[in-house]
């Protein structure tokens, strides 16, 4: 069964697909047809939804759930560590891209995507042992 | 492996060997297609592609709410590969051009054709996946009613 974390990571996930999807659209018909200069502004907020939001949230929630499990213990780990790293990965984004929408001090943009760096540092700490053969983890 | 999602992941390849070969032309000073060809070289990796594959292996290996609702299971992921590929084909084959077409009705009206079909698959790809995603206290109270 799905654990929580990975259930949260790929609801927001599949928003920020959506969101993304529909921005990139609105770009993309601007650009055959004008509809007003604001929507160019949208552009890094596209990419950086569709890689960090869909992209890299989606596959960091499904291995967290499919990877190899322990067998003795927490069967993912701590689970505080992996609600942090849900929590962070999601605050981070959220800095980086209102940041960019609204042209923010260049300090929020770097304080956002210091909270991805942290998320994903929590992410390969949780994955780490994870990453073995089945023979590994039954040895242990 | 459902037949849906080997037709994600083989379009998905066709979009990925396809995608690196435009952005080995779009590299040649002699070809002068750079800033043309970046945003088709570009979708074509990160949603012809990586998109793609995802939305197929995630058909294939998430658990299904309702084994006994094939139909509506098919309808749904067809309608996204088929919204998805025509929207992405469309968008490769006239976005390159729009700067010398401009103001052509036929293709500004592809381009927003282009544009609504891939919302929409994504729309089609989410209305299938997300009744999938439960937690366990949940789908075990769902299974105990069925």
């Amino acid at each position: 069964m799905m654990p929580k974390p990975s259930l949260w990571m790929i609801w927001l996930s599949l928003l920020y697909l959506l969101v993304s999807a529909t921005a990139g659209g609105v770009i993309l018909v601007h650009k055959a047809v004008d509809i007003h200069p604001v929507i160019w502004s949208f552009l890094p907020i596209h990419y950086e939804l569709a890689i960090w939001g869909w992209l890299v949230q989606f596959v960091m929630g499904t291995a967290y759930w499919m990877f190899p499990k322990y067998v003795n213990g927490k069967r993912r780990g701590s689970v505080a560590m992996a609600w942090g790293m849900v929590f962070v990965f999601n605050m981070g984004l959220s800095i980086l891209v209102l940041s960019m929408l609204y042209r923010m001090e260049p300090l929020y943009i770097i304080a956002g995507r210091c909270l991805l760096v942290i998320s994903v540092i929590t992410f390969s700490l949780l994955m780490w042992r994870r990453v073995v053969s089945y023979r590994e983890l039954t040895e242990r | 492996m459902p037949k849906v999602t080997r037709w994600f992941i083989k379009a998905g390849i066709l979009y990925f060997i396809t995608g690196v070969l435009l952005a080995v032309i779009a590299e040649i000073p002699a070809f002068g297609a750079g800033p043309l060809l970046l945003p088709v070289y570009w979708h074509m990796l990160v949603m012809g592609w990586i998109t793609q594959t995802i939305m197929g292996v995630s058909i294939w290996m998430f658990p299904r709410k309702h084994r006994d609702k094939q139909e509506r299971e098919k309808l749904l992921c067809w309608l996204a590969f088929g919204l998805l590929n025509t929207g992405l084909i469309l968008r490769f084959l006239f976005e390159p051009f729009l700067s010398i077409t401009m103001g052509n009705y036929a293709i500004n009206l592809l381009i927003v054709v282009s544009s609504v079909f891939q919302v929409l698959a994504i729309v089609a790809y989410i209305l299938e996946i997300l009744p999938r995603l439960q937690p366990r206290e949940k789908r075990s109270i769902q299974q105990g009613r069925s």
